[in-house]
């Protein structure tokens, strides 16, 4: 009896086995989203995965896993089995754990899958603020030091990058950097006064910006934007910024390294159809993101570039915990 | 009239009708089972109706959302374990109510006072909408700062009994807080390096285990009771009780929509704060507070239900969520292809209107399902308590894995269902704890950000304070309350009312 069941068993492992290497997906797929319901990453990555589950002909179940900066979610697909049946939908932040002392892992130790959009940061000020270009800007915060009470969402956030490239490109700001939970609440104080100036993604501001609440002042690229007519890149008035653009956030999708191959290609060729679905194309545009939709290699020397740029531009604004070179992590350009 | 005809599409399309219906039906249910929360199930529901229209999509997530704020009562007036922290101050009176055999009677109440919330909810939405967000956008940071400590002075109504006692509780709650990965520096605090508490302990988990947990054990002591009998026969509430609590239930509801539509704040401290409200207001309540009080159901169901159409302002009016569950909404609307920000209510009122609509729907059907099916509920009363206990045990369980299917939840929640119990034993109130945690980021977080917006100069945050209007009234609000409970002031008031 017991070897009948033994052999009951090992059949059926063999079984299922042989129908993961079939047919993935076999069953239902989990997809981590490492940030909270309603934000940036979570629209994106609802938007795109019902096209992605109709091509694989599959169940991707989505859920939110929020804290410790999206650590929590990727450390968690990170620690379960690489089949390809957890995938982490993530932003660009995880490129700075190591630095940052959030933990010990980061894209490193996953696949990407596809590389989905990047978003193109402006810079914002109040309706009433005294400037209303880059220059303006600049120009005020030197003659009132110590005044402007500029928005951020704590080390290692879009705005903390933006100001690390400003302060290198144009020497140390006397400003009050306020800190706030994400870009969603520091624009509502951008609106009520609390804070003057906030560098932000285009996607989020681009509605008030458009109904007169707040203004652009510049869009941190190298080029005008086709839905801010008039606002002139930072390049335009300060070259130095050419060094470090164009940069910006991205949303991907990962699998834990060392998911099979087959798994890999089936997942990538399902999300590159998805990402061209016109309904997901339109959200993309209307919320402003620069659609990507990468993969394979380009998608890793897309990441490293990112990791090596921003890391060391940290690194040299003093924002990290530890140094890039302890991670391996090459200097631009070296 | 356009904007009628707008109002008016969800009264002519049965379809979405039905929706809102389905919707409202299924919410209530959600909203009743702890751990199970409308977050989620809105969440959820922007996959699943990815493919549809944006009307139909939007119906169904307004009636979920209707229907889960109010069905956190049930839970809390059976059995003491609220569906979701905006029905804490339920269960506070109405737990006692259903002790009593009065279940029926309670949920009666909260049914008809959360109706009544919910349409001075809608009316402010309709009618006000831009003056009330021009308002939430003038609180700043040290604003935020002192509405928590206004909160924070509730621990004085939440815990009956030892005031000393229900402040270590409260001061436990923002510990609990506290936990985890600071969003402002993303440094650890209280994380002994501990890579699972870098999220912080999900106050869910410490809601259910302090209220499930601790109830199923504290009734362990009385298994063999027989269960109390329900009185069914009085449910829905007369027309004189409604018009005697008119006046509290207008001031409660304003107090539910204020604070609904400041982003940042929602139901749940709308809830407590209109608790304390009521209790300091209703000179002659129908019990004592506590053990009973029909105010003490008034208040919180009335503001939690205000506070919907409160979070729904900064939403329509600027594209800014007021609550968790229009931040999914905002979401939602992007996927459909709107852009809600400042311009919807210019370029598309009709969405507006459309919205107002079907909220007056979504509260109609809340108050048809909120009467029906009572007598059903309050069964689970009347059940023997070897059986009910294993069933709040395993609901309790449950409840906290799927808030984030994490099974350290479920240990958080049995570790603070145990810790509960003995907080009971020895006379602790559980209130003051919640309290705490869900006001300790509130007050955390802007009291830094306003002090360092005044380059950490107190000196300058005070002069802020006494220049700015909002501040001002906040700030001597926070004081009075304050000197309103220290024993100096019950002197004087005696003194005074002697000599009279």
């Amino acid at each position: 009896m017991k070897r009948f069941l033994i052999g009951a068993v090992s059949a059926l492992s063999l079984m299922s086995a042989a129908a993961v290497a079939q047919e993935y997906p076999a069953k239902e797929i989990q997809g981590i989203i490492q940030w909270g319901a309603g934000g940036s990453t979570d629209t994106v990555m609802r938007a795109v995965t019902p096209h992605a589950e109709e091509i694989l002909d599959g169940t991707i179940v989505l859920q939110n896993m929020t804290g410790g900066v999206g650590a929590i979610a990727l450390n968690h697909v990170a620690n379960e089995d690489a089949d390809g049946y957890k995938i982490l939908m993530g932003a660009e932040n995880p490129l700075l754990y190591k630095v940052m002392g959030f933990g010990d892992k980061d894209y490193s130790d996953f696949t990407p899958i596809n590389i989905l959009a990047r978003g193109t940061p402006i810079l914002v000020a109040g309706a009433d603020a005294p400037f209303d270009d880059y220059a303006g800007m600049i120009a005020y915060i030197k003659e009132h030091p110590g005044e402007v009470r500029l928005g951020s969402t704590g080390p290692g956030g879009v705005p903390s990058v933006v100001t690390a490239m400003i302060e290198t490109v144009e020497g140390d700001l006397d400003v009050i950097s306020v800190p706030y939970d994400g870009d969603g609440p520091a624009l509502t104080a951008l609106q009520g006064g609390a804070i003057d100036v906030m560098p932000a993604v285009l996607g989020a501001a681009i509605e008030s910006v458009r109904a007169g609440k707040i203004k652009a002042l510049a869009v941190v690229d190298v080029q005008e934007n086709e839905y801010l007519p008039g606002v002139a890149p930072v390049t335009a008035t300060n070259e130095g910024f050419a060094t470090y653009l164009p940069w910006g956030p991205f949303f991907g999708v990962f699998v834990k390294k060392g998911t099979p191959d087959d798994v890999v290609k089936k997942l990538e060729g399902a999300f590159a159809v998805a990402a061209t679905n016109p309904d997901f194309t339109d959200l993309m545009e209307t919320r402003g993101f620069t659609l990507m939709s990468i993969s394979g290699d380009e998608a890793e020397a897309f990441l490293t570039k990112w990791q090596q740029g921003t890391t060391w531009l940290l690194q040299d604004a003093g924002m990290t915990k530890s140094s890039p070179e302890e991670f391996g992590i090459a200097r631009p350009g070296e | 009239m356009d904007a009628f005809m707008a109002f008016l599409t969800i009264f002519t399309h049965p379809e979405l009708l039905v929706l809102v219906g389905v919707g409202t039906f299924a919410g209530v249910y959600v909203g009743a089972i702890p751990g199970l929360s409308v977050t989620m199930a809105v969440s959820i529901l922007i996959s699943f109706t990815f493919s549809w229209d944006v009307l139909p999509a939007i119906s169904l997530m307004i009636g979920i959302y209707m229907g889960g704020v109010y069905g956190g009562s049930r839970t809390a007036i059976l059995l003491n374990i609220p569906g979701a922290p905006s029905a804490i101050a339920t269960a506070m009176d109405g737990y006692p109510m259903a002790q009593r055999g009065e279940a029926g009677e309670a949920i009666g109440t909260t049914t008809v006072m959360s109706f009544f919330g919910g349409l001075v909810g809608i009316v402010v939405l309709a009618v006000l909408a831009p003056v009330v967000s021009d308002f939430a956008l003038k609180f700043q940071p040290r604003d935020y700062m002192l509405l928590a400590v206004l909160g924070i002075l509730l621990v004085g109504s939440l815990s009956s009994g030892s005031l000393v006692k229900g402040i270590f509780a409260g001061a436990l709650g923002i510990a609990i807080g506290a936990v985890g990965m600071d969003p402002l520096t993303f440094t650890e605090r209280f994380t002994f390096d501990i890579p699972l508490m870098r999220g912080g302990i999900n106050f869910i988990a410490v809601m259910i285990g302090m209220f499930g947990v601790s109830e199923a054990l504290m009734q362990l002591h009385h298994v063999d009771t027989p269960a109390i009998r329900q009185k069914i026969n009085r449910i829905v509430p007369s027309f004189g009780t409604i018009r005697k609590h008119l006046p509290l239930s207008l001031q409660t509801s304003t107090i539910g929509v204020l604070i609904g539509a400041l982003p940042g704040t929602g139901g749940d401290i709308a809830a407590l704060m209109a608790y304390d409200h009521a209790k300091r207001v209703t000179k002659n309540p129908s019990r004592p507070f506590g053990e009973g009080a029909i105010e003490g159901l008034v208040a919180p169901e009335t503001a939690n239900n205000a506070a919907v159409g409160g979070a729904f302002i900064p939403m329509m009016t600027l594209g800014i969520p007021g609550d968790a569950v229009t931040a999914i909404m905002i979401g939602a609307l992007f996927i459909h292809g709107l852009n809600p920000g400042p311009m919807l209510m210019v370029e598309q009122p009709d969405m507006f209107w459309f919205i107002v609509g079907a909220l007056v729907m979504a509260n109609f059907f809340m108050l048809l399902f909120g009467l029906t099916g009572i007598k059903l509920f309050t069964k689970i009363v009347e059940m023997p308590r070897a059986v009910l206990i294993p069933l709040i045990l395993l609901l309790s369980i449950v409840g906290a894995y799927a808030v984030n299917n994490s099974i350290t939840d479920v240990y958080w929640m049995l570790g603070f269902g145990v810790f509960g119990y003995f907080m009971r034993h020895y006379g602790y109130p559980l209130g003051p704890v919640i309290l705490g945690v869900i006001l300790s980021r509130l007050l955390d977080d802007n009291w830094r950000r306003a002090i360092i917006s005044e380059r950490e100069d107190l000196g300058r945050f005070f002069h802020g304070i006494v220049t700015s209007p909002l501040s001002l009234v906040l700030f001597i609000a926070v004081i009075l309350i304050f000197a309103s409970q220290t024993p100096l002031w019950t002197k004087f008031r005696k003194k005074e009312t002697a000599s009279k």
